[in-house]
């Protein structure tokens, strides 16, 4: 089987994978962080969302051998007493209630204020558009947006 | 550790040997709180509330948290109770024990009004326990002793005693007997106040521990081709292609299907994709969406004679077949030895998983422990086993520890559906517009029964005289199951939208024609929601808003919801909630539960269905099931209005009286009923 480096959280995994295994599931299965969720496996939900180099990933959409050198981050890698100003809005406004879509929706948080600092409700909007967080949490996770930005400005 | 089996009948407190004192208090007879047990039942230790020496207080959840924050809601009871310091207590699930902790089964909206009494009379009974190892300690009477803040305090000598450091000594006390003063709500600390979830931290670092995310040594990961129609199974199957995927193991027959064992999740799910398997014949050809609607509307009945000379209204809605898909995909971790077996579950009923498992394995209950994990969503489906027996079934099979996960297919394709429905509604007005008469047809779909009896008279919350229902079913192969709300979720979609239409036939606004028919609770949740929803305020052209209520689940809850009509697209712009849940425990939490019960009942109306052809599911995936998104939900403005002394269930209260609320919207938007879900304007009469 293929080796593959990964660049996680600034630490490099190397790991035996099939070619086509998901980033998802080599950081899940291979990595052990588990993190990252899997959702739907089709791009439609959300809940694997990684930063790879910058931008959301769908991590079920990108096959481990077309991640390459690109330096990925998970919510693994935020801050583990919840610092960051993202965490911080999300603690603050008691954003999550089961929880399990908020990974994906806190790293689309984290990549959109860092390409956007002040994003307006429509950017939000484009941005957020594919993640389904099943309790209903969205107006939190707007309003903890607008918070986070406040915080970096 | 607390060293469960030296705790005997007579002792409920365990001090724990060494270094780290516990002071344990378990639920029991002598103090006559909701679930304990009975003298006849054997007795087993167990914690539902403990305090480490460094001043940790734990409180053991005997119920499933799903998202509804039940973690957070009966950790606030016991530790208000208690006066702990909240920033020192923690919530610990408890294992699947019926036994231990009395029923465990989280459904119903049964959490708080069930066991939260038992939470509040804990946590008393340890800060009498507390004050009474104080004042020992002391030589002070316990009456001259105050708490505060995870703190003993006698203020005539101005001592005080942090609960950590008295946990010894509090253990030595006798168990308070008989009834416990509760706090009365003027002296609530922790409850009423708006409390954050105890789990965020571990959500926003990702560390919170969902089924899903279990992970043992030698652990397999089984992926089931399940088949496609209904009532087929897999007769024989081809494994070459997948005996050739690195990583496979196993390839296998499961119950009605072919399990495909991998060492990671991918090679398995690649595994299944290769593998051809032989299905028997369908036996569900014509079973079908169309023919299911058919079979509905032909077991409807003729309505009661209406009362001479009174305006007659008529109207029938029909739902579809429902999906829960819970966010995170349903799982299972079962490790099965020869003598015991260990499960990781997010199940809505651990105890049940536990009980299931050992007659599954032949095993004691003993034998078995159920681990409860985080739930990822339940909404009623993790109230159902099946998932877990699959995991069991391998594990032993296989002689190693086995993680069945279902993908997102599988979900929405092998779901037990809320199931589709038909109302037929029938309305008398006097000559002045008065409802005289009312009947309710509710018909459901039901793969265990068929037939239905004639017309009870039921009680709805709006006066009306000889208000009748008639429950039906009709027989198809689709398996049903709890969802969100039940049957309330249905039936009051008949019932708000169908109270519109009188209203409109009267000549009356839909506010004022329910307010006159209203009792004295929803009198006021209705006044509350018409102000704070801007009823009776005008609207551009195109837009619309409607109101409904529901009453429930020990409360009421009403909506004002607007919409926007571009073309054939339904956009919600705005919700207004108002709520009575009688005593509010935590004020976020029932916004966050009607926030997403608002998610819920748009999807419902406008996106949301599933569709048979030929017994396969039309759906498969979040792009066909289409739920909510960030811009097709606008700001949930919950209002809630102070309740009664008791607290009433906030799971499901906020469901039903949305959908109707939206279709009333689209009404007064366009002047078509949407007596369908979900709506579609294309095609509407």
């Amino acid at each position: 089987m293929p080796q593959y480096t990964l660049n996680v959280n600034g630490t490099e995994h190397t790991v035996e994978a099939l070619p086509d295994m998901p980033l998802l599931w080599a950081l899940r299965d291979m990595v052990g962080l588990t993190g990252t969720k899997f959702g739907c496996g089709i791009g439609a939900c959300g809940a694997c969302t990684v930063i790879l180099d910058g931008k959301e990933q769908r991590s079920c959409q990108m096959s481990i051998a077309d991640v390459g050198s690109s330096k990925i981050r998970t919510i693994d890698g935020l801050p583990g007493d919840g610092s960051h100003p993202v965490q911080q809005a999300w603690l603050e406004l008691d954003v999550p209630q089961c929880g399990y879509c908020q990974a994906g929706q806190i790293m689309s948080a984290v990549a959109l204020l860092e390409r956007n600092p002040h994003p307006t409700d429509a950017d939000i909007d484009r941005a957020f558009g594919d993640h389904i967080c099943r309790c209903g949490t969205y107006p939190r996770i707007r309003e903890a947006i607008h918070a986070a930005a406040k915080v970096t400005q | 550790m607390i060293a469960e089996a030296e705790v005997t009948r007579r002792s409920f407190l365990k001090l724990a040997g060494g270094a780290g004192a516990v002071f344990v208090l378990g639920s029991f007879t002598s103090i006559a709180c909701a679930g304990s047990h009975s003298e006849a039942a054997p007795f087993e230790p167990n914690a539902f509330v403990s305090i480490d020496r460094d001043g940790t207080v734990s409180i053991t959840i005997c119920k499933s948290d799903m998202g509804q924050g039940v973690r957070t809601s009966f950790a606030m009871m016991a530790a208000d109770e208690m006066d702990a310091d909240w920033s020192k207590v923690k919530a610990v699930n408890a294992t699947g024990n019926d036994r231990l902790y009395g029923g465990q089964m989280t459904g119903g909206s049964s959490s708080t009004t069930g066991s939260g009494y038992k939470y509040r009379q804990l946590g008393a009974a340890a800060r009498v326990m507390l004050i009474g190892a104080a004042a020992q300690k002391w030589g002070v009477d316990p009456s001259t002793c105050t708490t505060s803040n995870g703190q003993v305090l006698h203020a005539a000598s101005g001592r005080s005693a942090d609960y950590g450091s008295l946990t010894a000594e509090a253990a030595a006390q006798p168990i308070p007997s008989g009834q416990i003063a509760l706090k009365d709500p003027s002296q609530f600390k922790i409850i009423g106040k708006p409390t954050n979830r105890v789990d965020n931290l571990l959500v926003v670092t990702g560390k919170a521990q969902y089924g899903i995310d279990v992970r043992l040594d030698g652990m397999l990961i089984a992926v089931i081709a399940r088949p496609p129609a209904l009532g087929q199974f897999a007769q024989s199957f081809d494994d070459t292609e997948v005996r050739k995927i690195d990583g496979v193991t196993e390839v296998l027959k499961c119950g009605v299907g072919v399990a495909v064992v991998a060492k990671n999740t991918w090679a398995a799910i690649k595994g299944r994709e290769a593998l051809k398997v032989t299905w028997s014949p369908n036996p569900s050809v014509g079973q079908s969406t169309n023919s299911f609607s058919s079979q509905l509307h032909a077991a409807a009945i003729a309505n009661p004679e209406p009362p001479a000379g009174a305006r007659v209204i008529e109207a029938t809605y029909e739902m579809p077949y429902l999906a829960h898909v819970t966010m995170e995909p349903l799982n299972a971790v079962a490790d099965v030895r020869a003598d015991r077996a260990t499960v990781w579950v997010g199940a809505q009923g651990p105890d049940g998983v536990r009980k299931a498992t050992a007659s599954q394995l032949g095993l004691p209950e003993d034998a078995v422990t159920v681990n409860l994990m985080l739930l990822g969503g339940g909404f009623g489906r993790r109230a159902i086993n099946d998932f877990t027996a699959d995991a069991v079934n391998l594990s032993k099979g296989l002689g190693a520890p086995v993680k069945v996960i279902w993908t997102r297919e599988d979900d929405v394709r092998h779901d037990f559906y809320r199931p589709m429905n038909i109302q037929v509604l029938q309305g008398a007005l006097d000559t002045t517009g008065t409802p005289v008469a009312w009947s309710h047809q509710f018909i459901q779909t039901d793969p265990g029964r068929d037939g239905g009896g004639d017309f009870q008279g039921r009680r709805i919350s709006y006066n009306i005289p000889d208000a009748v229902m008639r429950h039906a079913a009709v027989r198809t192969p689709v398996q049903i199951g709890q969802w969100r709300s039940v049957e309330f979720g249905m039936e009051n979609f008949g019932v708000e939208c169908f109270i519109d239409e009188l209203a409109h036939a009267a000549g009356a606004d839909p506010y004022e024609f329910r307010l006159k028919l209203a009792n004295d609770t929803c009198k006021r949740v209705l006044q509350a929601v018409a102000e704070h929803g801007g009823w009776g305020q005008k609207l551009p052209a195109g837009s619309g808003r409607g109101i409904a209520l529901f009453q429930g689940y020990s409360g009421a809850c009403a909506h004002v919801i607007e919409v926007k009509v571009v073309g054939k697209k339904i956009k919600v712009t705005k919700a207004v909630a108002v709520v009575d849940c009688g005593l509010c425990i935590n004020p976020k939490t029932v916004e966050a539960q009607i926030m997403g019960a608002t998610s819920d009942g748009i999807a419902i109306a406008l996106t949301a269905g599933i569709h048979h052809k030929d017994g396969v599911v039309v759906e498969s995936n979040f792009d066909d099931f289409v739920w909510t998104a960030m811009n097709t939900i606008p700001k949930v403005e919950v209002i809630i209005l102070p309740g009664g002394p008791n607290p009433g269930g906030m799971g499901e209260l906020g469901v039903p009286s949305v959908a109707p609320a939206i279709a009333n919207a689209v009404f007064a938007a366009t002047g078509q009923r949407a007596r369908k879900l979900p709506i579609v304007l294309d095609g509407m009469v």
